[in-house]
């Protein structure tokens, strides 16, 4: 399956991706819009974080101090792999939606809506510290789903990926804040995957632990 | 459709790219602002502490999930989406707990009574009270909260908590309660999976 042309209703990529463009969603969206002044602060701090200086906590102590050279490119590299990932699940979100049916397109809508506010976070971060986000590649090989279970199956399959990269990347991310702001990516991705298992009919919280194995 | 609290920290598509310009912009020109955000910050809590809150939290929550699934006040579909929680949280408190003896700290009490519970949920900013629930909606918002609260806790600790193994494992539990959330969400009208997962970014009540 490749990402051709988006679905009815869906905004490429290329035009959200660090825009601020309004997203469609009704009266829920215009409270958001109202709410993301707190949450900008949070995740300004961590791109003053992680642009200017780098912030370490061990053992209860915090101290900051100027991030080296090298912290600073493995923190773009893993933000980078990260950016990758959630592009091609956008991809599979596009190419998929339309082989879903009617309320499982909706949803996977309003997936696919986050996942390109999770693009623009990281791109955000990756500018804010110094590096240059990475081209995104004209198609991904996404294999040949053709039905709707399919298509769910293959995104469930994307967002565990997805889980298992953050759990791993999010420790070795040198600034807190930028830490807790990849957090918040994490948790909405695994919100993804409980409503996919939901959708699939397995049991929607497996486990106490989100690992990426469920 | 579930309502979005004004302390839940969430940021939109919008904010996010906004909030990365306002940080780019910030880091090439505003280091007296940043000097001063810095220099009026709380001193951070040690990593015992910060477990100690963790475990508080925690227990509050689980004291609420038992407290109203010992009444009568859920549903059916709503006792049978809520019971498997329980084990979650207990689970969670078990893994703290294991890291704060490893480091020497002292395990905190979960609440004594509904009264304690409530003077908890009061003191978190959490609407509803434990014995005044009016029904499988109180109960269900009141539960949502305490969930938003709890992941709030965990994405405060993980801002100054440098400990590789302690930060998955803390992502992993905040992680889940992110779908405790979720499922609750679905509990609430319209009951649908899209507002059930309104937001792109979570990071709980602060």
């Amino acid at each position: 399956m490749g990402a051709a042309s988006p679905p009815l209703g869906v905004r490429p990529e290329a035009e959200l991706e660090g825009s601020d463009t309004p997203q469609p969603g009704g009266a829920s969206r215009t409270r958001r819009a109202l709410l993301a002044g707190a949450g900008a602060g949070l995740a300004g701090a961590g791109a003053l974080l992680l642009g200017g200086c780098g912030g370490t906590a061990a053992a209860g102590q915090s101290t900051t101090t100027a991030a080296s050279p090298a912290v600073r490119a493995q923190d773009i590299a893993i933000l980078t792999r990260a950016l990758e990932l959630e592009r091609r699940t956008v991809a599979a979100y596009v190419a998929g939606i339309p082989l879903l049916p009617h309320d499982a397109a909706k949803a996977a809508q309003q997936f696919l809506s986050e996942e390109l506010e999770h693009t623009g976070e990281l791109i955000s971060l990756i500018k804010a510290s110094g590096g240059k986000p990475a081209a995104r590649p004209n198609s991904y090989a996404l294999g040949h789903p053709t039905d709707g279970a399919e298509v769910l199956a293959l995104l469930h399959s994307l967002e565990r990926l997805q889980l298992t990269t953050y759990l791993q990347a999010i420790p070795r991310l040198s600034p807190g804040p930028v830490r807790a702001g990849v957090a918040s990516i994490l948790t909405v991705d695994a919100q993804h995957v409980s409503m996919l298992r939901l959708q699939q009919g397995q049991t929607p919280v497996p486990s106490a632990f989100v690992t990426g194995a469920e | 459709m579930r309502g979005p609290t004004r302390r839940e920290l969430l940021l939109t598509a919008a904010g996010a790219a906004a909030a990365g310009a306002i940080g780019e912009a910030i880091a090439g020109v505003a280091a007296p602002a940043a000097r001063a955000s810095t220099s009026s910050a709380k001193a951070p809590l040690s990593v015992p502490d910060q477990l100690q809150e963790l475990i508080t939290v925690e227990m509050l929550l689980l004291y609420c999930y038992q407290h109203v699934l010992a009444s009568s006040i859920l549903s059916p579909r709503a006792r049978r989406t809520v019971a498997p929680f329980v084990a979650h949280e207990q689970a969670h408190i078990h893994a703290l707990e294991r890291e704060l003896t490893a480091r020497g700290g002292h395990i905190p009490s979960p609440p004594a009574s509904p009264t304690a519970a409530n003077h908890a949920l009061a003191q978190r900013k959490v609407g509803g009270r434990l014995g005044q629930l009016r029904g499988d909606l109180d109960a269900i918002r009141l539960l949502l909260t305490t969930e938003q609260v709890t992941i709030g806790v965990y994405s405060a600790a993980l801002t100054t908590i440098g400990q590789p193994t302690l930060i998955e494992l803390l992502c992993q539990m905040m992680a889940n309660d992110a779908q405790h959330d979720a499922m609750l969400g679905l509990l609430l009208p319209p009951g649908k999976i899209a507002s059930a997962v309104p937001y792109g970014l979570v990071q709980g009540l602060q």
